[in-house]
Order: structure tokens, then sequence, then C-alpha cells
């Protein structure tokens, strides 16, 4: 990647000081926009807004809300970005924010820590074949205490 | 909270608040369409980092399907990446002294993983009926509509009512509750399971369509080999009997009766069962069913 003046869209997968954007652009303005459409087409209660906020909070980040792209591309031109940054979604919904902010200003992601790397994608369909892959790669990383 | 509070210009939303009161305030004026009120689980790493230090996972693996079971409650941190699966799993391994105590948590974190790959590899699919019911019923046999006593929470069953009420006021379900509402919703009330997961979705602060859609769709038998249900001894069990006692409706209980006869009741014969070993979620099915896996809690008993 190679941004000189990115700033950081944060969203709502990775509200977390291990948020790999933050970890790779500790420096850099970052910004978490509440998603205005979502909220009120999902009828998000507030509860759920408050604890995303509690979270926000958490970071060192300016919140806003409206259309989230909007919001952060306007971000991006407050701070003369050359680009943004932020960490990959798993949600279609932020991904298709991520495109429309990648149709005006490069937008870079980058993998949060991943649960178990596999060396090949698994077979899904069945939690099962999954775990059979995957079971015996999570425990590698065990070894007791004494 | 961090010192490194960047420079507010018009439009930003505040980052100071005087108490939690001023944040609900807050967030009344700028969102008043979202109902409720704030939960008292509290966002935060701080918080998460509470949840982190109770896990006990020997206690978990023997009383998870219990309400009252040593559950983790870490789903909404984990869900909004406070907390990566990584840590948690990291976390695990720190306090277990040998992989037979870790297992059934980490299996379940292993669902968590599971679920997001799933959504992945389906997109916006994952709110279609991923395979036809095997209720007997047609699709269009259920209300897309929630009743309105149940979004009221008067229905006079105890258990759903006070499921319902928890719902609402804290955003968090024990997953059982969860299972036991979904199969309520879809078998007895005959609500398409998309009307209950919507439902859920505005509440639950682990809202996550990937988990509980796919869970509704388990329920429901449309990403499943069979429907789940269960029967007032069951929930009585899990629940401590601490909804029966009491009920207005322990005489009347739509729930009372063997699996059998609930089942007779339920469902339609449909004439065959897909039972070639090619259903996507069969080993699922039986793998959950018998273990009591906490993603879907079953703790259905053997008949």
């Amino acid at each position: 990647m190679t941004f000189q003046r990115p700033i950081l869209w944060i969203h709502e997968e990775a509200l977390g000081a291990n948020n790999p954007a933050l970890q790779a652009w500790p420096e850099a303005p970052a910004v978490f926009v509440f998603d205005t459409r979502w909220i009120q087409d999902a009828k998000i209660s507030r509860k759920r807004l408050g604890f995303l906020y509690e979270n926000a909070l958490n970071l060192p980040l300016t919140l806003r809300k409206g259309d989230v792209a909007a919001e952060v591309l306007a971000f991006a031109r407050r701070h003369q970005a050359d680009g943004v940054v932020s960490s990959s979604a798993v949600d279609p919904r932020l991904k298709r924010i991520g495109e429309a902010i990648d149709a005006e200003l490069p937008l870079g992601l980058l993998d949060p820590e991943a649960f178990v790397e596999l060396p090949r994608p698994p077979r899904l369909g069945r939690f099962s074949r999954y775990w059979r892959e995957a079971e015996a790669v999570v425990w590698k990383g065990y070894s007791p205490a004494c | 909270m961090p010192s490194a509070a960047p420079p507010s210009i018009n439009g930003d939303l505040p980052r100071q608040f005087a108490s939690r009161d001023a944040l609900n305030t807050l967030l009344a004026q700028e969102f008043p369409e979202a109902e409720g009120e704030l939960s008292p689980i509290r966002g935060g790493r701080e918080a998460a980092d509470e949840k982190l230090r109770r896990i006990d996972a020997r206690r978990y693996a023997k009383s998870r399907n219990n309400l009252k079971g040593a559950v983790t409650g870490l789903s909404p941190y984990i869900r909004h990446g406070v907390l990566t699966l990584a840590e948690v799993r990291d976390s695990v391994f720190a306090r277990i002294r040998n992989r037979d105590e870790g297992g059934k948590l980490i299996n379940e974190l292993g669902w968590r993983d599971f679920w997001q790959r799933m959504w992945l590899d389906l997109g916006d699919g994952i709110n279609n009926d991923q395979e036809p019911f095997k209720t007997g019923h047609d699709a269009g046999a259920y209300s897309r509509e929630l009743p309105t006593d149940v979004r009221d929470g008067t229905t006079g069953l105890a258990c759903m009512d006070g499921f319902r009420d928890q719902l609402i006021t804290t955003g968090w379900l024990h997953n059982h509750a969860r299972m036991w509402m979904a199969a309520w919703l879809v078998h007895w009330r005959r609500v398409h399971w998309k009307a209950g997961a919507d439902w859920f979705m505005q509440h639950l602060l682990d809202g996550d369509p990937a988990s509980n859609h796919l869970s509704w769709q388990w329920v429901a038998s449309t990403f499943s080999h069979k429907p789940y249900f269960f029967n007032r001894g069951n929930l009585e069990r899990y629940s401590d009997g601490s909804y029966c006692d009491g009920c207005p409706c322990a005489k009347s209980c739509p729930f009372e009766g063997s699996y059998e006869q609930l089942e007779n009741q339920l469902f339609t014969p449909i004439p065959t069962i897909p039972d070639s070993g090619k259903s996507r979620n069969q080993q699922r099915n039986r793998q959950s069913r018998s273990s009591g896996g906490a993603s879907a809690a079953l703790a259905r008993p053997k008949r």
C-alpha cells in the first residue's frame, strides 16, 4: 500500500484496538459512521446503537452519521487524504460501501487476525467438514502450561 | 477513553458524556426512530475484558445449555471485533490445563468462524430459504408478519413473554432461549423464520445475519434435515422450572407432550424425507443434536 496520507474507515465488524487498519496506521485520522439507512430499514434499536457507540468511544476516531460512503469520502477530503484504509468485511452491505468509496478514492483493505489459517479454503456446507480440517490447526497453538 | 480525541467539526458526534444517561439522550436526539433504551450490557474493551476474565471453560462444557449455565456472554464483543476470535481462543488456551477442558468452548468459537465463512460464501443469499421446509408445510403457509402479542410480550406464556422482555431490555438472550423462541414462532405460531430473525436483529447486541439467520433457518428446517422443536420437559429442565412455576398457561401449555405427540401435532408427514446423505446440513443436524452443540443449543433428549 503506497498511501502517504490515508484516513481510516472503521466499521461495525472491527471496533477493537486490534483493527488491522488502526494497527498499521496508528497516527492516521479515523472515522466511524452510523449508517442511517441501515438503522432505519432494519429498525435497529437504541440498545444496539449505544453498544456500537460505547465500543467506538474506546478508539481514537471521529463519529459521524449518514450515508457511510459519502461521510467517509467527506472525511477524506477534510484531511486531504490520498486514500482510505479499512479492514476487510464479511457483511455484503459493508462490502458495497467499500466499493462505493473505492470508486472515488483508492481503498486498501487489511485482513483481521484469523481464527484459523487453513492451507486451502475448507469445504463448507457442513460444520463437521470444516471442523475436521480446522480443529487440529486451531489446537496447534495450544500447549499445556504444565 | 483515549486522550487523542480528534478535533471536532460540525456534524461530528460527541465523544464526551457526563453520564450514560447523557449518551442515551444524545441517541434519542440523533436517532429518534431507534426504539427503546440503552442496554445494561456496556460496550467497550473494559467490559469485554471483564467477560474474558470470567471464562470458565470447564463449567461451560458442563452447564452451557442451562439458562443459568456458565456461558461467556462474549458474543456482542466478538461480533463487533472488540475482541477477535483469535484473542478469545488464546485466552481460553491460557486458562485450561488440558485440551479436554477447552474442547467445547473452542468448538463453539469454531462455529462462529464457520458461520462467517458461510456468510462470505452466501452473501445476501443468507436472507433466502436455503432449502425447502421439511415440516410438511409450504413456505407460503408461514406468516411474514410477527404477531402483535409476540412483539408486545402479551402471549400469556411466561417463558416466551419472559424471553421477549429480556431481548427487548438487554439485547441478549441465552442461545437455548433463542432456539426455543424460534421453534415456537416457526412451528407453533407458523411465522416465517425471516420475520422472527429480523425481529431478533433489531434488538440483539450480537445481531449477526450469519449466526442469526442460519440458526433460524436451522430451526425452521430450511437449513437442516428436519425441524428443531422442543417440549415442556426440555424447557423446564434447562430453565430450572423458573418460567413454568406460576405461568398462567401452565395447565394449557402448548409445549406439553411427548416429542411424538408434538411432532404429529406440528408437522404434516411428507412422503420422502431426504435421507440420501447429500443434504448439506444433515451432518450438522446429527452432530448438534447428539452433542447439544451450543451454537444451536440442542439439549433435545433422546427419545
